[in-house]
């Protein structure tokens, strides 16, 4: 299969003066395939971010190559389809919206390239009801809170019809309920066939994901399935990382029901195996 | 007390009120265009009967857009001092600008006449026609309606090679973000006030001081405006903004007869105001 997103041998450095620069990305290679959900987490400072910018063209190598749906960022005549492909929400949502009615905002992307006006009216329709925001299409997004402003934000960038979203800490600013809500849209978009890539710090989101890459001092140390990726309980410490609390909780009961396995990360996992070996158990007693 | 810290109240412009009157229903271009004629009539004229039509005319567009006075009379309130001083000033220096009408009081350079008595109260008058014109147009106007207008106004102006529709983005953006950056000076003062800042305590007259009193405000707020403004253009940048280039438009504007029938008033009354030799 094509992927959509390959990084090759990606290297990048901030420049601070003539002489000097500061390394980020060390050597970085992946590739994300259509329809994959994806985390990429590290700690404050590790790269993710400047990561998540290579992703559309924000940011291009100093060496190596991005290739998007086989064109490289670098080639500036490539730019729109590039962005066309790839939709990016960020971190505060304030800051992405340049409307002052939610679904003149949506519109706004779809105004850059060019859709007519009718087919306009179609997508926002579409994309609003997607991320459950139809009945405020008409509101000041000062009104809105976090949560659903940043579901306007994904809406924006969902109308646009593009292979992939990547999240860059699209959660970070929110409360718990916003962030859910968010999450919520997410895991929908990806059960609807959107490639998701969601840049984080928080355990419990990337153990949604069907795969998580992380990332230390610029490079990946490792990518895998969160199953595997949270078994690697040290280190994932020694990384100033955590394994969602899900998870922990099963260590614990583990430690005293050896049979309540400790290689659950989601909740609703933790809630059947809870059933499970209490099922089990009863059994036992009769 | 902490109402001196809210802020955000006291702002009406770039706050969409959606009553959806009459007002707010009229073709956008058409009130930009009727407001700018507007303006610029009350700007000229300076007879009494003149600014007291131009007063009313203001309040009777509050009550058709079904918006309260009290936000536009808020906007003023900011604008006071500068009208008292600009008033003040006028009634000093001004005296000697018109000829004509009744010596009242004269001392040195200090000519003050019945004309420059006019001309004093006329232009506080102004000011808050002005100021309370431009709320209506606000209150009832999104302002993406607005930029839309002034985008379709100022559109002749591309063909001598004018960005005219960069120039509309850049006031839209500088709108929308009024609201957030009066929340964010809001919460600034209060950061400042809790630990021991002092705001708006000085003797009035003390300006110098009460300006250096604002500094730990605007600074850091100068700070935030520039970082969020780094993360806007990366924003945009992302939803393929590309300035110069070819964009459709959401919006879509068509003049109905109702729309043609108040460009004709208005019109009309700025014609009136313009030229008709009003005996006060």
């Amino acid at each position: 299969m094509e992927p959509i997103i390959a990084l090759e041998n990606v290297s990048f450095s901030y420049k601070i003066n003539e002489t000097h620069s500061v390394p980020v990305l060390k050597d970085v290679s992946f590739s994300v395939f259509p329809g994959e959900y994806v985390a990429i987490i590290g700690h404050n400072g590790s790269g993710k971010s400047t990561l998540s910018k290579h992703l559309n063209g924000l940011l291009t190598p100093s060496t190596g190559d991005v290739w998007v749906r086989g064109h490289n960022t670098k080639d500036e005549s490539r730019k729109l389809d590039i962005r066309k492909s790839i939709g990016m929400v960020f971190q505060h949502p304030d800051n992405q919206i340049v409307a002052t009615i939610v679904e003149e905002d949506v519109a706004f992307g779809l105004e850059n390239i060019g859709i007519p006006r009718e087919e306009m009216k179609q997508r926002i329709d579409e994309a609003l009801e997607v991320v459950k925001m139809s009945d405020f299409r008409k509101r000041p997004p000062h009104h809105l809170s976090g949560g659903q402003k940043q579901r306007v934000a994904i809406a924006g960038v969902l109308a646009m019809q593009p292979d992939c979203i990547v999240f860059d800490e699209s959660t970070s600013m929110l409360d718990t309920f916003g962030r859910n809500e968010v999450l919520q849209v997410m895991k929908k978009m990806n059960r609807m066939g959107m490639t998701i890539i969601t840049v984080t710090h928080r355990m419990s989101e990337a153990a949604e994901a069907d795969r998580i890459i992380v990332v230390e001092d610029g490079t990946i140390v490792m990518d895998g399935q969160p199953r595997d990726i949270f078994k690697h309980k040290q280190v994932l410490m020694d990384l100033q990382l955590d394994v969602p609390a899900v998870s922990q909780i099963a260590e614990i009961v583990h430690h005293h029901i050896p049979n309540f396995s400790k290689e659950v990360i989601q909740e609703e996992e933790l809630i059947n195996e809870v059933k499970r070996v209490s099922k089990a158990r009863s059994g036992e007693v009769v | 007390m902490a109402s001196e810290f809210e802020l955000s109240r006291n702002i009406t412009i770039g706050q969409y009120v959606p009553t959806d009157s009459f007002i707010h229903r009229l073709d956008p271009r058409i009130k930009l265009l009727i407001f700018t004629v507007l303006v610029l009539a009350i700007a000229l004229n300076t007879s009494y009967v003149g600014n007291a039509l131009g007063l009313l005319l203001s309040i009777y567009l509050f009550w058709a857009s079904k918006i309260p006075v009290s936000y536009g009379l808020s906007g003023i309130k900011p604008a006071i001092p500068f009208i008292i001083i600009l008033a003040v000033l006028q009634l000093i220096f001004q005296g000697n600008v018109f000829s004509g009408g009744t010596v009242y009081f004269e001392y040195g350079f200090i000519l003050i006449t019945s004309e420059s008595i006019r001309l004093v109260i006329v232009s506080a008058v102004r000011f808050v026609e002005i100021i309370l014109l431009s709320s209506v147009l606000t209150l009832s106007t999104s302002t993406t309606e607005l930029t839309h207008a002034i985008q379709s106004l100022l559109s002749p102006l591309k063909k001598i090679k004018v960005p005219v529709h960069e120039l509309s983005l850049i006031i839209t953006i500088a709108i929308r973000f009024v609201p957030t950056f009066a929340i964010e000076m809001e919460k600034m003062m209060k950061a400042q006030a809790s630990r021991g800042a002092d705001f708006g305590s000085g003797e009035w007259w003390r300006i110098i001081q009460r300006t250096k009193d604002m500094l730990p405000i605007i600074i850091p707020l100068f700070n935030i405006a520039l970082s969020r403004a780094e993360d806007l253009i990366l924003a945009m940048e992302s939803r393929c903004y590309t300035p110069g280039n070819d964009r459709s438009t959401y919006s879509v504007y068509k003049a109905l007869g109702r729309d043609y029938l108040v460009l004709f008033i208005g019109l009309l009354f700025s014609l009136l105001l313009l030229f008709y030799p009003f005996p006060y």
